[in-house]
């Protein structure tokens, strides 16, 4: 198991000697021996691969796992059993249920109502107002945006997916928003709060989104309330984080004149600490919403209808036709939410003066008025749903298209191979061969170099929680299906590392490549993970690979974004002073740029290896298998035990990759040197 | 250049504004415990650090601020000045010691009280004016009338009217970020003066802004208290501006009291070493006046030369000396109290009047 970890390792290390160029520079093994840690870890690497091939079978001894499947299945039945009986259901859980059913219920009715007329003015006029209401070009192309994204819909004929999506997104966005606000306000306002949501909102952030999705299931079943429950919980802690970064961050100049001025508490978090917080709450409800939107399309696995329908059911024969008007509606959508709701952040910068409050009232009776007489018209002429005719077919091109790819690119052009031979070639010079390594090293072996690792990373806290997650897999006899994951998810970060520092590098030093790949980065940022999977079905089928890829163009925009954001950043007068000195654009990059960036490139491994995760769990529906699957058919045939032990694996994995990647201790020890 | 002869005097008081006794503000672990006691006392700032893990931020302080004047409190980073000022109106908590103003015990005061203090008695000007930038200037003029629940039309009409005396005519719907520095801290004293209080607090208001601009507002502060005669505490540490705008001045290090006097008792009598270091540079003859400077007149000196005033400052009877050419009196009330000639006008300027106490005292 040598080969890609230790570089993943040296990734970490390999930026890190500051060390000034003496002279007398000792040579890289004697800089070895003088680095503890570096020899730690060396020692761990060189015991679990001699005894790997001494002992050539490592898996989990059987006698150390533990039956956790049948209690599961027995929670599965016995809630089966009660759920329309025991009180817990009838007075708590059925209420949540039976609220968020008809409140999704009366969203979609009230669209159906609207009409497809009502719907897409009121979608244009919103838009049209976050761009500043006026007829300047920025409100003008929003509106542009919202009116091209439901007349696409319309047209690819999935209008009503596109609004049942939407209906229960508007129930969910509501509630994680407002959960939201009020933790955010708790942590905000109160040290004690923060310091016991902090790391909550933390771990959650490393979690997969499969992971949600599971104990809500077991709770209410599946169908909307399980989804309700999961994206909630899901989408609301970046609007917490984002409301308490806000107040915490509030201009403590202003928060003074205002209690000088003798302003009550409540009036000074209603006049000035809110107010002063809008534009973090603002980029938070972006969040919480690009969240939500992510997660309602994934939860089609449990029942959620939609958009993502189309799309789970494409993923399972293959056929990209099916999924490609959903995808692009999607897309759309995604784009459409986005670029709004950042409108409405801008418009708090706007150095126009504020229209009066008169003036606001009546723009927004006008815009009630024109949606009202959009939907009578509708009504009126009887049309309501979106027209028959006017709609397009593109499965069949598509479909033809994927045809002629996978006859013509997937293998056999001269030199460079094809889609599916490099495909293959990924599964067996990189996963497979990290797999084969994985099992073959004992488990204590693996153990021990991912304590030390831990131990690197956070001390003894992580060491210990690494160690323990990986007991944990293994005790629940899932040694050799994580092991599975991992290795994907070992193979798909190099990849990631590798692109995401080059492009970044490159990024952060040539203006126009920024320029170019900016809003492409911005757009990928804002697509839910459900999405990437359709493109490679196409281009590669159906194998780990291809979800090893989806993983890796799903975690490159963050890892290119910190990373480029991170080498721009460093003290510009450090880099001023090598120039001065002479320094080569090699020389800067090596001596000044990388070392001071190194916080920004231990984030952006962080994140990488967050996001690879989620995504390789998810990538188990188009052939990444293992633990994956397991939770996808846990969730889809009913057999929760199965699903749920995979779910508390994949925490376990999360919590592991995120543990030993954490820019921690000796980040932190620098920082204060 | 210098307005000290436009000052009231401040006259015999009936009752100071503020009254602070043996006040203490100290930061850090089982802090009550520092105030009052002997074996702390004597130490150093540093020590007292070392030695309890607290921090004096001041440190036994008494004074009176009196109506109508303008007391300005100076001392360098760190000397506990902004410390002061704010436990005044107790936006810090002093730890011990007594506040009163207008004969009321600021410190016995429950919340409600208080924040009637603040509404109505006292506002600040803070350094880095503390403007809500999500609204217009007149709506943050406005704010602490909104605080205090004035309605809407009443404070948008006294927002405007303080926004005209500020000089911020033609930019009430402008947002703070558009403004200058300078026209930033003009909405931030026309906020505090739009409460209409009877104390106006400064706390370093103008260390943000460039010489010029900051030139322009120590003007406006002048001009504003020529016009209302409003008590001001007024914290700097530009000595320039303390003796600009001071009718007293008390200087501050390490959180105690160094000296507190008028401007031309610390410039021409300082207490110690620290202060002689300060005024040093200044320009002595702008500050003293010729009642330092006069001598007893000998023989019919008294019947001859222009007449001035005790107060003129000492620049100014240099020019009716160089202009006349022969001796001023000086004239308080039609008595004549001294002469001044170049011999004593020459030993201001050159910093000889060593003892002047001494020689004020024989004058007169």
């Amino acid at each position: 198991m040598s080969a890609a970890p230790a570089s993943v390792l040296e990734k970490k290390d390999g930026v890190s000697p500051p060390g000034p160029p003496s002279s007398d520079a000792p040579g890289p093994l004697a800089a070895l021996l003088r680095n503890p840690k570096a020899m730690a870890l060396v020692a761990a690497l060189l015991v679990a691969v001699v005894s790997a091939l001494v002992t050539a079978n490592g898996a989990w001894p059987a006698d150390l796992t533990f039956d956790v499947r049948s209690p599961l299945d027995d929670i599965n039945t016995w809630m089966a059993q009660n759920r329309d009986t025991h009180p817990v259901f009838l007075y708590f859980l059925l209420h949540i249920s039976n609220t968020s059913e008809s409140a999704v219920d009366g969203v979609l009715g009230a669209l159906e109502g609207l009409g497809f007329i009502g719907v897409t003015v009121a979608a244009v006029l919103v838009s049209w107002y976050a761009g500043g209401a006026n007829l300047r070009r920025r409100a003008l192309a929003l509106a542009g945006i919202a009116f091209g994204t439901f007349a696409v819909i319309g047209v690819l004929d999935v209008w009503e997916e596109a609004m049942e999506t939407l209906a229960l997104m508007v129930v969910c966005v509501a509630v994680a928003g407002l959960v939201g606000v009020l933790l955010g306000l708790a942590a905000g306002l109160s040290d004690r709060a923060e310091r016991i949501l902090r790391p909550v909102f933390d771990t959650m952030q490393v979690l997969p989104a499969f992971s949600y999705l599971l104990p809500f299931v077991l709770m209410f079943d599946v169908g909307t309330p399980a989804v309700f429950m999961a994206t909630v919980i899901y989408a609301a802690p970046p609007m917490a984080r984002l409301t308490s970064l806000g107040l915490r961050g509030a201009d403590a100049a202003a928060l003074e004149a205002s209690r000088s001025l003798g302003a009550s508490a409540w009036q000074r978090l209603w006049t000035a600490r809110l107010p002063l917080a809008r534009k973090p709450m603002l980029l938070g409800l972006n969040q919480t919403i690009m969240m939500c939107l992510s997660m309602v399309v994934l939860a089609t696995v449990v029942g959620a209808g939609g958009l993502g329908d189309p799309i789970f059911t494409a993923i399972s024969t293959l056929d990209v036709g099916l999924a490609a008007p959903a995808g692009i509606a999607i897309v759309l959508i995604a784009v459409w939410l986005d670029r709004t709701t950042a409108g409405f952040g801008e418009r708090v910068d706007d150095a126009a003066p504020a229209r009066s409050a008169f003036a606001t009232r009546v723009v927004w009776a006008a815009m009630a008025a024109v949606i009202a007489g959009a939907a009578v018209l509708g009504q009126a002429l009887g049309r309501t749903e979106w027209p028959e005719n006017w709609v397009i077919d593109i499965s069949q091109p598509i479909n033809e298209v994927v045809g002629w790819i996978e006859r013509e690119l997937g293998s056999g052009i001269p030199v460079i191979g094809g889609t599916l031979t490099w495909a293959n070639g990924f599964i067996d010079y990189g996963i497979n061969p990290l797999f084969d390594a994985l099992l073959a090293t004992p488990w204590w072996a693996v153990l021990l170099v991912a304590g030390v690792l831990g131990y690197l990373a956070g001390r003894w806290r992580a060491a210990i929680t690494v160690v323990l997650a990986l007991a944990a897999i293994g005790a629940m006899g899932l040694w050799s299906r994580s092991m599975d994951t991992l290795s994907q998810v070992i193979a798909a970060l190099v990849v990631t590392l590798i692109l995401g520092f080059a492009i970044g590098v490159l990024a952060a030093r040539v203006a126009w490549v920024e320029r170019g790949i900016r809003p492409v980065l911005d757009t990928m940022q804002t697509l839910p993970a459900f999405i990437y999977l359709i493109p490679m079905i196409a281009l590669f089928g159906s194998n780990p690979a291809a979800a090893a890829v989806a993983s890796v163009i799903y975690a490159l925009p963050a890892v290119i974004r910190i990373t480029a954001q991170g080498i721009r950043q460093i003290d510009p007068s450090a880099l001023e002073a090598a120039r001065s000195l002479g320094a080569s654009t090699g020389q800067q990059l090596r001596q000044v740029q990388l070392p001071l960036a190194r916080p920004a490139l231990l984030v952006a491994l962080n994140q990488g290896v967050v996001l690879v995760l989620s995504m390789v769990v998810i990538g188990g529906m188009i052939g990444g298998g293992a633990l994956g699957v397991d939770v996808v058919r846990g969730l889809t045939k009913g057999d929760l035990g199965l699903g749920l032990t995979a779910g508390i694996a994949i925490v376990c994995l999360g919590l592991l990759l995120d543990r030993i990647s954490q820019p921690g201790a000796d980040v932190k020890e620098r920082a204060l040197r | 250049m210098t307005t000290t002869t436009d000052k009231t005097p401040a006259a015999e008081p009936a009752a100071p504004v503020f009254a602070v006794r043996d006040l203490w503000k100290v930061f850090g672990p089982k802090a009550q415990r520092i105030p009052g006691n002997e074996e702390y006392a004597g130490l150093s700032t540093a020590e007292l650090r070392e030695r309890t893990g607290c921090t004096a931020a001041v440190r036994d302080v008494s004074f009176d601020v009196q109506r109508g004047e303008v007391f300005v409190v100076m001392g360098l980073s760190g000397s506990g000045k902004s410390t002061l000022v704010r436990t005044l109106t107790r936006l810090i908590e002093p730890t011990s010691g007594s506040i009163t103003m207008d004969g009321q015990d600021v410190l016995g005061m429950d919340k409600n009280q208080l924040r009637d203090l603040r509404r109505h008695k006292a506002a600040m000007v803070f350094q880095n004016f503390g403007l809500l930038p999500h609204r217009s200037v007149l709506d943050n003029v406005g704010y602490g009338l909104e605080i205090q629940g004035v309605s809407k039309a009443e404070r948008r009409a006294k927002a405007m009217e303080v926004v005209a005396k500020v000089g911020l005519e033609g930019l009430e719907e402008r947002r703070p970020t558009q403004l200058s520095g300078g026209q930033q801290q003009r909405v931030g004293l026309a906020r505090a003066l739009a409460v209409d209080p009877e104390v106006l607090l400064f706390d370093e208001p103008f260390s943000a802004l460039d010489p010029l601009i900051r030139r322009d507002m120590q003007e406006e502060v002048i001009r504003l208290h020529r016009e209302e005669g409003r008590t001001m505490v007024f914290i700097t540490h530009d000595l320039s501006e303390a003796l600009r705008l001071g009718d007293r001045i008390m200087l501050m290090r390490d959180g105690a009291i160094v000296q507190l006097g008028t401007p031309e008792e610390i410039v021409a009598n300082p207490a110690d070493d620290y202060v002689r270091d300060f005024v040093q540079d200044v320009s002595r003859e702008q500050v003293i006046s010729v009642r330092r400077a006069m001598r007893p007149a000998l023989g019919d000196e008294a019947e001859s030369g222009a007449a001035i005033g005790p107060d003129t400052l000492v620049v100014d009877a240099i020019e009716a000396v160089a202009r006349s050419g022969e001796h001023c009196r000086v004239v308080d009330n039609g008595r004549t109290l001294g002469v001044v000639d170049h011999e004593q006008l020459l030993a201001v300027v050159a910093g000889l009047d060593t003892d002047p106490r001494d020689k004020a005292v024989a004058a007169v």
